[in-house]
């Protein structure tokens, strides 16, 4: 087994002082719940350690990573979120909703299809330039900002017709 | 009303609130990160091992099965043994309680014979083979780590990757899992003896509890799994001989909510039998080893006894041969159960195999298995492994010299040609009218064989991972 030279521990917790509180920060805006968010901050942590040696871009593996345990939370969040809906539907009546600007957005942002969401939070959510998103994505630039458009164009038109 | 492009530029420009890591955050990210690094290490390894014993199995433009049966087309094998004598009535047991084996009289033990390649496809692009990643005599001792290595080809054959397999050892008694069984991209099954199954496509493996019975056989058709559960006392590779009741239990395939649909029928003698266990149409059979047949619907309502009609002029009014003992991987050596086109069947009797020759008698029932005629008799060289029809009917065997082909119901043979594999073949089965897999008897020989002509030739496939 390849051992975790020290070298790389002292670069790895360096990378982790300077690059968790933003990650965990970034991860609760999506995700609204403290435990959640350091939850899957470190499990991208772990997983980047993991492959420490072969990254050449740990920064942006750490995004995607966390971008798709985001992504993993909100499908279980929203099952599980169906599965109350329909007990309290049948028990209460209509669900009592809190609505917030995040939250709004948030779901609309859930929305997307993955190949929308994926360069949107990369880029305008976790501030990577388009190329940076399109190496981490494998796309060609072009196609970035053209998905970027389309989400954009997408989301203001889903929160004008919320707001109709 | 507020301004659409204004809230989302606000959403968006909000500011990330740092969150501090809880104290000791790092350390054990690290020593997570350790373990899944060691299990990464561990994965690569098999997979290398696994390369070498299995890579060689590709299967180019294999289309298995044929579309919108929802059957995978199944391949497991095993080294062909001798027919088995004549086996005693069987008798219904009460209850259907699995229990575990008891110990009954000292069982000889069973020479060591690590099982064939096993070979399962969904469709024209999907399959999987599992392997061993230890050489023979290895991957099956108990204290053996998890060697059972699965890989999966999404391109028909021409590439193969490793997914994740049960964290099982090789088959040795009443543990270790020796073929794998998937019905779609998600649902699978590994079996022979314990039982494990998936539902996310082999990223998580749960076994299933058998109560100590062994799986023996095991199909998926339409939207459910069947398993032969076994009682069973034999040891080492010989997990499924000297068995000595045999039940069938079924699960809806998205579920692992299994329930037996057919209680436990003994196997008179000490030697025990095989069951075969065979999904054709709406329907699935189980032939018991004493040549009784048992028939359900594949909704999972039991299994009921094949009333028997009243013979005919030349028809048998029962299945004419008992299904023998087990072969290493569980099926019968004595009567080879195939489907025809529905509701017809096909059963290969066999006699003694001596001098590399053994009596293969054909019978065929038109009126699923309520009687039986003879219509053929195959040749008589080499001892007989596995017996399977193509869609349309005609019948393709396997057997220890090669495979051999009848388009008239088993009335005449036509040895298919091709260069065959020392030790013939564990099983043969046509995907579609022209196209089939076969895959050889012997545990050494890490490739599958092809034809594309209705069996007519056969090749094995190009080496490549």
């Amino acid at each position: 087994m390849e051992k975790f030279r020290t070298t790389d521990r002292a670069a790895a917790e360096e990378l982790f002082n300077a690059c968790y509180p933003r990650l965990a920060g970034w991860v609760r805006r999506l995700v609204d719940d403290d435990d959640t968010a350091h939850e899957i901050a470190a499990e991208a942590f772990t997983r980047l350690l993991a492959r420490w040696s072969s990254l050449d871009n740990p920064q942006s593996y750490l995004y995607m990573i966390a971008t798709n345990l985001v992504r993993d939370h909100w499908r279980r969040a929203g099952r599980e979120r169906r599965a109350l809906r329909a007990v309290s539907a049948a028990t209460h009546g209509d669900p009592v909703f809190h609505p917030s600007q995040d939250v709004d957005v948030r779901a609309l942002i859930q929305s997307l299809p993955d190949r929308l969401r994926q360069p949107f939070l990369l880029h305008y959510y976790a501030g990577f330039g388009v190329r940076e998103v399109a190496a981490m994505l494998g796309r060609p630039e072009g196609t970035v900002k053209a998905d970027l458009h389309q989400a954009r164009s997408r989301l203001r038109a889903a929160l004008g017709d919320s707001d109709a | 009303m507020p301004e659409p492009r204004g809230e989302l530029d606000t959403w968006l420009n909000g500011r990330v609130e740092p969150l501090l890591p809880p104290p000791g955050t790092f350390e054990r990210v690290s020593r997570r990160a350790r373990r899944l690094r060691a299990r990464r290490a561990l994965v690569a390894a098999a997979g290398a091992l696994a390369v070498a014993a299995i890579a060689a199995v590709a299967v180019p433009q294999l289309v298995i099965p044929a579309p919108g049966t929802g059957r995978p087309a199944s391949a497991t094998g095993g080294l062909p043994s001798a027919a088995a004598g004549p086996q005693h009535p069987a008798t219904a047991v009460a209850g259907s309680t699995p229990a575990p084996a008891t110990a009954g009289p000292p069982v000889p033990a069973v020479t060591p014979a690590p099982p064939a390649l096993s070979v399962t496809f969904v469709g024209a692009a999907t399959g999987w083979v599992m392997g061993q990643s230890l050489p023979a005599g290895q991957c099956d001792q108990p204290a053996a780590p998890a060697c059972i290595v699965l890989r999966r080809t999404d391109s028909g054959g021409a590439t193969w990757r490793t997914v994740r397999a049960p964290p099982a050892h090789g088959p040795n008694g009443p543990t270790g899992v020796s073929q794998v069984r998937f019905l779609t991209r998600s649902d699978g099954w590994a079996f022979g003896p314990q039982l494990w199954a998936t539902h996310n496509a082999g990223r998580t493996w749960t076994q299933i509890a058998t109560g100590g019975l062994r799986v023996t056989a095991l199909e998926a058709r339409g939207r459910r799994v069947f398993a032969v559960w076994a009682r069973c006392a034999g040891t080492g590779a010989g997990f499924a001989s000297h068995c000595t009741s045999f039940t069938v239990y079924s699960s809806p395939a998205g579920s692992d909510a299994w329930a037996p649909v057919l209680s436990p029928v003994a196997a008179a003698g000490p030697a025990g039998g095989a069951a075969s266990l065979l999904l054709t149409g709406t329907t699935a059979y189980l032939l018991t080893p004493a040549g009784s047949l048992f028939a359900g619907p594949l909704t999972g309502a039991s299994l009921q006894p094949i009333q028997q009609a009243t013979g005919a002029a030349g028809k048998l009014p029962a299945p004419p041969c008992p299904s023998g003992s087990p072969q290493p991987d569980g099926q019968p050596s004595g009567a080879l159960l195939a489907g025809g086109p529905p509701p017809g069947l096909d059963l290969l009797c066999t006699g003694q195999s001596a001098g590399g020759r053994q009596r293969k008698i054909i019978y065929a029932s038109s009126d699923g298995g309520q009687t039986w005629q003879r219509t053929g008799q195959a040749p008589a060289a080499g001892t007989a492994s596995f017996l399977s029809a193509s869609p349309s009917g005609a019948l393709v065997l396997a057997t220890s010299l090669g495979i051999e082909v009848s388009t008239d119901g088993g009335a005449t043979w036509l040895a298919a040609g091709g260069t065959m594999p020392p030790g013939g073949f564990a099983y043969a089965g046509m995907t579609t009218d022209a196209q089939g897999v076969a895959v050889p008897a012997a545990p050494t020989q890490h490739s599958v064989w092809l034809t594309y002509d209705g069996g007519r030739t056969w090749q094995p496939s190009s080496a490549g991972g």
